[in-house]
C-alpha cells in the first residue's frame, strides 16, 4: 500500500545500513575461498551477500526517492517508550541471566515489565510474575530437563533435596 | 490377517490407547510453544521409556509427533508466533483471521484439515510405503538442488507489497544458513574468529527472534488496546466448506507426502510449498491471500501433517530417517532391540503395522482435541497484552535458550528480534529470511555435491539434468515459475 | 546450609572423601557431542541408564552439537572439574588440533571409559563392476576419477580410509562430501555415489537386504555379523600397519576432578557396559565393546592418535603437523 509512495522515518538510514552490511559480508565471504572452484565453500555465501547488497541498493534507490511521510515520527511510530523499555529489560536480561540465574532474573524481569507496561498493583504485578516462573520453570526444567542458568539459587541441591524428601524418586 | 491385528493393537490396549492420547495431548502443547520442540520432546522420551517395552514408547512419541506437527498452528494463528517451523505459513493467512475476530473458524479449518492430512499421509504409508521410498531414493544431488532451487522461488509468494525486498529477505536468510563451520570442508563462514560460532547461527533462535520478539515489539505498540473479542460459536466447518477444499487439499496432500518421505526435507518446507501452491492456483480467493485467505490456511496444514505419514515411509522401508524426529525414532527402535533397516518390515511386518495404527489413533485423537480446548487457548490470548506480551517476551528467551542451552543462542535471538522488528516496520516481510535458513543448507550441500559429481563442470551438471527425467521435470517448473511473470508482463503490453 | 557446610569441610583439606561420600549429591549433565538419533547418542543413551542405577544418580543427558564437536567439548572444559558434568563424545577431539579446529583434545580430559569402537567396512552399490578390495583398486587405476567416493569431510572416518588406501596403493577419485554416514549411505543406496567407507554398523543392514555390497572389512580379523566377509587383511597385508582402527565412544570428565569421584564415575560406566542388554544391543549394531579406563585408555587414546594424526598428515589434509603438538610418529 505504502510501497513507492512514502518513506518512514528512519527508513533510509536502516536501508544504508542494510547496504553496507551487505557489502561487508561480500567482503567477508569473498575471503573464504575467494573464486577457488565452483564448488568452494565461499561460493554459495558469496552469491547470497551479492544478491543482498544489489537489492539492498536497488531498495536504498526507490525510498530515497519516495517522499516522506508527514504523520510519523521516530518518537511514535517507531520507537515507542514502550518498545524502548522492552528492549532495554531484554538486554538487562541476557546480562543477569548468568550471574543471578535463571529463577531470580526471569522473576524480576516480568515484575518490572509487568509493571511499567500495564501500570497494575506491584501485588500483582509480583504474584503473576512468580507464577509464571514457576510454571515455566516446571515446564523447561523438571519435565523438558532443561539445565538453566543457576546463577546464585542451588538448584540442583535443592531438587535433589526434593526428590529425598519424596522418598528418594530420583 | 495378521497385518489387521497387528494396527489394531493400539485401538483394543488401553494402555496404549491412554498413551497414545497423552502423547497427542501433550504433543499439541509442545508444538504450541515456541522453543519446545517435538525434537526435543522425543528425544527426553528415549530415557524416559528406556525400561519400557518397545510399543509403549513408541506408542507416545508417535502421539507427541502428530500432535506437535498439529500444535504449531494455535499459536502462528491466535499471536502471529508459530510455535514449530512447519507452522510459519499458516500464521500468513491465519492471523489475520484471528484479528478479525474468526479465530474459531480458522482453528476449526486448521484442525480438520490436519487431520484430512494427515490421514492421507498414512494411508499412503500404509499402501504405497516401498513404492515412494524407491522414489525419493531416485533423488540425486542435483534434483535435491533443484528442489531448493524451487523452494527459494516461493519468495515470489512471500514478499507481500516489495519483491525486491522479498528477494533481500531470502538472501539474507541462505547466508545466515551458512554461517559457522561448514561441515563438509570444515572451512570457518562468517565465524569473525569465534569458537561459539562455528556451531552456527541456530535455526530455532533466529525463528523465535524474528518471530517471537519482533513480533511481541510491534505489539507494544498499542499496548493498551483490548484484545479483539473471538467469536467461538462457528468452530466445526460446515460439509460444504470441507468439500470445496476436497481438491486443494489433495494435492497439498500430495506435496507433503513427497516432501516428508525426501530424506533431508520435512514438514517446514513442505508446508511453505503448499501454501505458493495454493496461492498460484487459487484464482478468486473469497478473501485475499495474507488477509485471512482459508485456502492459506488449508495448504500449509494439510500438507505438514501429510509429511508425518511420508516422514514414516523411508523410516520404515530403509532405516533412513525422513525427518529429525524419526531419525531419533530410529535411535529409539536400535535401544529396544530393534534393526531398523530394509529387513525391518519383511523380519518384523508387525511393528510397521503397529506405528500405522498407533498414527491413526493418534490423528483421530488430534482432531478431538483440536476441537475441544480452544474456549482456554482463545481465553490466553485476550489477556491484557501488558500481562500476555513481557509473558511472550520470557518465553521465547527460555525457547532459545532451551534448544543448546546457550547463551549465544539468546543473543542472536535477540539481535534477530530487533532486526526483525525493524525490517517489519519498514515493509520488510520475514517468511523469507526463515526459508531461506531453512534451505540455505539443502542448496548448499547439494549444489556442491552436484558440481563435485560432475567433475565441476557446469556443462555437464546441466546435461546431467537434460538426460534425467526426474531433474527435467524439476527443472521446468523452475523454468516455468520464472518465466511465468514475464510472460504475464508480454502478454498484458500486447493487449494493452 | 549445605553449601556452608560442604565450604567448611573445605578449609578443613578433607574434601575430596567428603565430596565423594556424598557423591552425586545432585543431577549430573552429560553433554553428548553429536546430535539426537546419531550414534554416539544412541550409544549414550543406551548405556547411561545402566550406569545410573550403579551411581544412584541422575544423569541428565544433552545434545550439544557444531563445530565438529568441538563446541560441547569445550562447554566441558570450560566447566568446574567436579563430576557433575561429563563429556560423552567419539573420536574427533584428538583430531582438532592438527585439524585446527581448537586448542583442547582428549588429554585435558580424565576417560571415564572407552565403550567400544566400530569397524570399519568398504560398501559399494550393488551393481558396482568390482567385488573385492583388489578388483576395486585395479578398477579405479584403470578408470582415475570416475569412481565416486562418498566422505564425510576431512578428518571423517572416511577421509582416514582413504588416506590409508593412498598410502599403500595410491588412487584417483571423486570424493562427494555429505554430513554424516546416514545420508552418504543413502546416496550409495540411491546410485548417487559409488563408493563409501562407513562403519560396519551403519551398513549391516543394507548389505543383508542387497541394497549395497561389501567390499572388504578394514580390519585383522572377520566380524561375526558378517562371516562371508573377508578382513582387508587376508587379500592385502601391507595395511596390517594401521590396524585395527575405528572410531570410538567414550565418556569423559574434565582433567583435576578428584580421584574418587572419577573411580566410583568408572565403576558405575564399567558395570552399565557389561550390562547383558546393552551389550547384545552394542553386537547388534556391529560395534567392538571394549569397556577400558584408566592406563588402558590413556594408552589407547595416544595410539589412536598418533597413527591418525600422522595418516591424515602424510594424506595432506591436516592444518598443522602433528608433531607441532608433540604427538609421537606411530
Amino acid at each position: 500500500m505504502r510501497e513507492g509512495q512514502t518513506r518512514r522515518p528512519g527508513e533510509a538510514v536502516f536501508v544504508a545500513f542494510l547496504a553496507l552490511a551487505s557489502l561487508g559480508l561480500l567482503i567477508k565471504a569473498y575471503g573464504i575461498a575467494g573464486f577457488e572452484a565452483l564448488s568452494s565453500p565461499g561460493a554459495l555465501p558469496m552469491a547470497a551477500a551479492a544478491v543482498m547488497l544489489v537489492s539492498a541498493l536497488v531498495i536504498l534507490v526507490q525510498t530515497m526517492q519516495a517522499p516522506v511521510t508527514k504523520d510519523e515520527t521516530v518518537r511514535e511510530h517507531i520507537l515507542p517508550i514502550a518498545v524502548v523499555v522492552a528492549i532495554i529489560a531484554i538486554t538487562a536480561y541476557a546480562f543477569l541471566l548468568q550471574p543471578l540465574g535463571f529463577l531470580i532474573t526471569s522473576f524480576l524481569f516480568l515484575a518490572v515489565l509487568i509493571r511499567v507496561l500495564s501500570g497494575r498493583s506491584l501485588f500483582f504485578c509480583v504474584w503473576s510474575s512468580a507464577l509464571c516462573v514457576l510454571l515455566i520453570y516446571v515446564v523447561f526444567r523438571i519435565i523438558f530437563t532443561v539445565l538453566m542458568p543457576e546463577g546464585i539459587v542451588p538448584e540442583r541441591e535443592i531438587l535433589a533435596w526434593l526428590g529425598r524428601l519424596f522418598g528418594g524418586a530420583r | 490377517m495378521q497385518a489387521v491385528s497387528a494396527f489394531l493393537i493400539p485401538f483394543l490396549d488401553i494402555q496404549l490407547l491412554g498413551l497414545v492420547a497423552a502423547g497427542t495431548f501433550a504433543g499439541i502443547y509442545i508444538g504450541a510453544i515456541p522453543g519446545l520442540s517435538v525434537t526435543m520432546a522425543v528425544s527426553i522420551l528415549i530415557s524416559f521409556t528406556f525400561a519400557w517395552p518397545v510399543y509403549p514408547a513408541l506408542a507416545l512419541m508417535i502421539g507427541i509427533f502428530m500432535g506437535g506437527v498439529y500444535g504449531g498452528s494455535r499459536t502462528a494463528i491466535l499471536l502471529n508466533i508459530p510455535g514449530a517451523p512447519a507452522a510459519i505459513a499458516t500464521g500468513l493467512d491465519g492471523y489475520p483471521m484471528a484479528k478479525k475476530g474468526e479465530a474459531g473458524e480458522a482453528i476449526g479449518i486448521t484442525t480438520v484439515m490436519s487431520f484430512f492430512g494427515g490421514c492421507i499421509g498414512i494411508i499412503v504409508l500404509a499402501l504405497a510405503a516401498p513404492m515412494v521410498s524407491e522414489f525419493a531414493l531416485k533423488f540425486q544431488p542435483r534434483d535435491y538442488m533443484l528442489l531448493a532451487v524451487l523452494g527459494i522461488l516461493l519468495v515470489g509468494s512471500l514478499s507481500g507489497e516489495s519483491l525486491i525486498k522479498g528477494i533481500f529477505a531470502g538472501a539474507f536468510g541462505i547466508l545466515i544458513g551458512t554461517v559457522g563451520l561448514d561441515p563438509l570442508t570444515i572451512a570457518d563462514r562468517f565465524t569473525f574468529g569465534f569458537s561459539e560460532l562455528r556451531g552456527g547461527i541456530s535455526f530455532v533462535a533466529v525463528m523465535i527472534g524474528m518471530f517471537g520478539i519482533s513480533e511481541a515489539l510491534v505489539q507494544l505498540h498499542d499496548v493498551n488496546k483490548a484484545a479483539v473479542r473471538q467469536q467461538i460459536s462457528r468452530i466445526v466447518p460446515s460439509w460444504s466448506t470441507i468439500t470445496k477444499y476436497l481438491p486443494l487439499s489433495l494435492r497439498c496432500s500430495g506435496i507433503g507426502v513427497i516432501i516428508g518421505a525426501l530424506p533431508g526435507t520435512g514438514g517446514d518446507i513442505a508446508a511453505l510449498m503448499a501454501y505458493d501452491h495454493a496461492k498460484r492456483t487459487t484464482k478468486n480467493p473469497e478473501v485475499p491471500f495474507g488477509e485471512g485467505a482459508r485456502e492459506g490456511l488449508v495448504a500449509p496444514e494439510t500438507a505438514n501433517n501429510a509429511a508425518v505419514g511420508g516422514a514414516f515411509i523411508p523410516m520404515m522401508t530403509l532405516g533412513i530417517p525422513g525427518d529429525a524426529v524419526t531419525a531419533i525414532m530410529i535411535g529409539a527402535l536400535f535401544i529396544h532391540g530393534l534393526n531398523p533397516g530394509p529387513m525391518l518390515m519383511i523380519d518384523k511386518p508387525d511393528m510397521f503395522w503397529f506405528i500405522v495404527g498407533a498414527l491413526t489413533l493418534a490423528n483421530v485423537f488430534m482432531l478431538i482435541f483440536g476441537l475441544t480446548g480452544i474456549r482456554f487457548f482463545v481465553k490466553v490470548v485476550e489477556t491484557p497484552r501488558s500481562v500476555l506480551i513481557p509473558v511472550i517476551i520470557l518465553l521465547s528467551i527460555v525457547g532459545a535458550y532451551a534448544v543448546q542451552s546457550s547463551l549465544v543462542d539468546v543473543y542472536w535471538m535477540l539481535g534477530f528480534g530487533v532486526l526483525g522488528y525493524f525490517m517489519k516496520l519498514y515493509g520488510f516481510q520475514l517468511g523469507p529470511v526463515i526459508l531461506g535458513v531453512i534451505l540455505s543448507r539443502l542448496l548448499d550441500d547439494n549444489w556442491r555435491r552436484a558440481i563435485i559429481s560432475d567433475q565441476e563442470s557446469l556443462p555437464m551438471l546441466l546435461k546431467g539434468i537434460v538426460t534425467s527425467p526426474l531433474s527435467l521435470v524439476l527443472f521446468s517448473a523452475v523454468l516455468f515459475i520464472l518465466l511465468a511473470p514475464l510472460w504475464r508482463m508480454v502478454k498484458a503490453r500486447r493487449a494493452a | 546450609m549445605k553449601r556452608t557446610a560442604i565450604a567448611a569441610l573445605l578449609g578443613l583439606g578433607i574434601a575430596g572423601s567428603a565430596m565423594a561420600q556424598s557423591y552425586p549429591a545432585k543431577e549430573i549433565q552429560g553433554v553428548i557431542q553429536w546430535g539426537a538419533g546419531g550414534s554416539t547418542d544412541v550409544v549414550m543413551r543406551a548405556v547411561t541408564p545402566h550406569a545410573e542405577a550403579v551411581l544412584g544418580g541422575k544423569v541428565v543427558m544433552q545434545n550439544v552439537t557444531g563445530g565438529v564437536g568441538a563446541i560441547a567439548l569445550n562447554r566441558v572444559a570450560d566447566g568446574a572439574a567436579d563430576g557433575y558434568t561429563l563429556l560423552m563424545g567419539a573420536e574427533n577431539p584428538l583430531l582438532y588440533k592438527v585439524m585446527g579446529l581448537g586448542q583442547k583434545d582428549y588429554s585435558d580430559f580424565t576417560p571415564i571409559n572407552i565403550i567400544a569402537r566400530g569397524i570399519p567396512i568398504i560398501v559399494a552399490r550393488p551393481d558396482a563392476p568390482f567385488n573385492t578390495f583388489p578388483e576395486m583398486i585395479a578398477y579405479i587405476k584403470a578408470n582415475p576419477r570416475a569412481v565416486k567416493f562418498g566422505s564425510t569431510g576431512p578428518g571423517g572416518l572416511p577421509s582416514v580410509i582413504t588416506a590409508m588406501i593412498n598410502a599403500k596403493q595410491p588412487i584417483q577419485v571423486t570424493a562427494v562430501p555429505y554430513d554424516g554416514d546416514g545420508p552418504a549411505l543413502t546416496a550409495l543406496m540411491g546410485g548417487a555415489i559409488d563408493v563409501m567407507p562407513a562403519v560396519l554398523g551403519a551398513a549391516i543392514e543394507n548389505i543383508r537386504a542387497g541394497r549395497m555390497k561389501p567390499i572388504a572389512i578394514m580390519d585383522v580379523a572377520p566380524n561375526a555379523a558378517l562371516p562371508n566377509v573377508k578382513p582387508i587383511v587376508e587379500t592385502n597385508p601391507e595395511f596390517r600397519q594401521y590396524l585395527p582402527w575405528g572410531p570410538f565412544f567414550g565418556v569423559f570428565v574434565k582433567k583435576g576432578t578428584p580421584a574418587d569421584i572419577v573411580a566410583k564415575l568408572q565403576a558405575a560406566y564399567n558395570a552399565g557396559a557389561k550390562n547383558a542388554d546393552f551389550q547384545k544391543l552394542m553386537d547388534n549394531r556391529g560395534f567392538l565393546m571394549m569397556n577400558i579406563a584408566g592406563k588402558e585408555a590413556d594408552d589407547f587414546l595416544a595410539k589412536w592418535q598418533s597413527t591418525t594424526t600422522w595418516l591424515l598428515q602424510d594424506a595432506g589434509v591436516t592444518k598443522a603437523s602433528p608433531a607441532q603438538f608433540n604427538i609421537p610418529k606411530p
